[in-house]
């Protein structure tokens, strides 16, 4: 890397060599380490090694802590959309945590590519070499957000495993399938499985982002346990969790809030504040955990990644592709 | 018993004001994360929620007189309507006034309602007015003033109140939210047997 323009989450003088969760208790810190060896075999029953693959990250000098403060875990992992485990956003830290298992856990590449392959998740992120932090902004399309420090790879990386084929456009996401664990997907709120969809070029881009830790720790299922996509210059609803397949197709993948409410919700979803969502503005946030009345902000173009996304959309008409 | 505790004021007013301390409670007990999370938003959608109960509530006092003509608590009940109706209208301007210190004031409500107009949200302030307009009016003086026939005319717009607010409550949601059945259901199923019931009685015999 030759000349590099400073990200916009690394643009203050914050960086520092301590940790940047904002006095995260020592506790955490001794399981994010040692996932205290024996407490961990006991937590999680013969899933050890599965649980604790890759951690803790290795730090990536191009992503260093920024000024930008994590929401509290209590929040990040407490107060979410995860639809297959119903539809209240205290419902996932409980329903998704009722015995769904999540490990071992398979993911497919297929499709247009030249190395179609299963992985056991641990595996594949040996294969790719480990794992890195990165905080990033987090815009839900009903207009609040979040700061997460992810830990996962470029998905980049997993494009590169694959080995595209020249006609392979797109890279269509299919989350799984579990009526018997998910509450959501016997009720049936939504079309499972979840699915969504990237264009290749957006999936290239430095900033998409496969996640499979938060906080330095493996993704509670909740979270999307455990691997999912972070697209943070895109609504959180593009992020889809608990990947089992990633299929490399020529057309353009349907997604599944566009399939429920196209009016409503697109295939692009980039974060704009000048479009409105048909019920609601998008010109500005709340901000989760900012207290009662100072957790307002205007949202930013692209969530603040103007930089790094904007040349993906070059005469692409924003306000028809929402 | 049951029917004294109905016919008291005082028990009714308490049962008003319990929605609303409610609030407070978990602030103190459990712990819930969307309390902490977004505690104005959770705070606004709660004070929604309990107008649109108290509104549906409210409208099945009449029917459930016409339909029990001899029963004593439908009787009771129709001694509050003044006063429900009144606490629906309260919860609505609380709802109203979180909802503007929540999502940005006066600028985001006209920017939602009248520059890039949103149907769910004229909705609500649709039924916000006529519930502002029938809290004014049901004033004792204002209501002597004008007259039994002019006043019962202006509070039919109560129904087209309760609509609009199911309709405003189906599409905050993402999808459809199966308590708006429960909470409007009961109304609707009353207001069918009421009209039946009318019909039969105006006929002949
Ligand atoms: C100017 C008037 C009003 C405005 C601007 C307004 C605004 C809103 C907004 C923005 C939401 C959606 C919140 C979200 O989930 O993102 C909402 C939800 C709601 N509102 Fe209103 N509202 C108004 C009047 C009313 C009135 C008069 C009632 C009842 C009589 C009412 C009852 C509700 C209910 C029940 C919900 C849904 C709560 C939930 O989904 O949990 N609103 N309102």
């Amino acid at each position: 890397m030759l000349i590099r323009t400073p990200k916009d989450w690394e643009t203050s003088a914050a960086v520092t060599t301590e940790s940047h969760y904002h006095a995260r208790p020592r506790r955490e810190f001794l399981r994010t380490l040692g996932v205290g060896l024996a407490g961990a075999a006991l937590l999680r029953p013969g899933s050890l090694f599965a649980a604790t693959a890759g951690f803790p990250p290795k730090p990536n000098p191009l992503y260093p802590a920024s000024a930008l403060k994590p929401t509290a875990e209590e929040y990040v992992t407490g107060y979410n959309n995860f639809y297959e485990f119903g539809t209240d956003k205290e419902d996932p830290k409980v329903q998704a945590n009722k015995g769904w298992k999540t490990d071992p856990w398979t993911i497919e590449l297929k499709g247009l590519v030249n190395h179609p392959a299963k992985f056991d998740v641990n595996e594949l992120i040996k294969k790719i070499g480990g794992i890195e932090e990165r905080i990033y902004r987090f815009r839900c399309v009903e207009a609040w957000s979040m700061v997460i420090p992810w830990d996962g790879f470029a998905l980049a990386k997993l494009v590169a495993l694959a080995d595209p084929k020249p006609e392979a456009k797109y890279l269509k996401f299919t989350s799984f399938q579990d009526p018997k664990s998910a509450i959501g997907q016997r009720e049936g709120n939504l079309d499972y499985p979840y699915v969504e969809g990237l264009r290749i070029d957006e999936a290239m881009n430095e900033l998409a982002f496969l996640a499979t830790g938060i906080f330095g720790k493996p993704l509670p299922n909740q979270n999307g346990s455990p691997i999912r996509l972070v697209t943070p210059w895109k609504y959180g609803f593009k992020n889809i969790k608990s990947i089992v397949t990633v299929e490399f197709t020529a057309t353009q993948p349907k997604n599944t809030w566009n399939i429920m409410a196209a009016n409503e919700y697109g295939f692009y979803a980039n974060v704009n504040p000048k479009v409105d969502h048909p019920r609601w503005s998008q010109a500005s946030e709340r901000i989760i955990g900012g207290g009662f009345l100072s957790g307002r902000q205007d949202t930013l173009m692209f969530n603040g990644y103007e930089k790094q996304v904007a040349a993906l959309y070059q005469g692409l008409d924003l306000k028809k592709n929402y | 018993m049951l029917e004294k505790l109905l016919r008291s004021k005082i028990f009714i007013w308490t049962l008003l004001v319990l929605p609303g301390l409610w609030l407070a409670w978990p602030l103190f007990v459990t712990h819930r994360p969307a309390l902490g999370a977004d505690p104005l938003k959770f705070i606004y959608l709660h004070f929604g929620f309990v107008a649109c109960v108290l509104l549906a509530i409210v409208l099945t006092f009449t029917p459930l007189r016409v339909l029990f003509p001899k029963s004593k608590l439908a009787l009771a009940l129709n001694r509050h309507r003044r006063l429900v109706g009144v606490a629906s209208f309260a919860y609505a301007l609380l709802h109203l006034t979180a909802y503007l210190l929540h999502e940005g004031g006066f600028r985001t409500l006209l920017h939602d309602a009248f520059e890039k107009p949103k149907l769910f949200i004229l909705a609500g302030l649709a039924t916000f007015t006529i519930l502002l307009v029938l809290a004014v009016t049901s004033l004792h003086a204002l209501v002597r003033w004008m007259g039994g026939k002019r006043w019962k005319n202006l509070h039919r717009l109560v129904y087209l109140a309760a609509a609009l607010a199911a309709y405003h409550q189906i599409y905050a949601r993402k999808l459809f939210p199966v308590q708006v059945l429960w909470i409007f259901g009961p109304l609707a199923l009353l207001e069918v047997a009421r009209i039946l019931r009318q019909r039969s009685k105006a006929r002949p015999a």
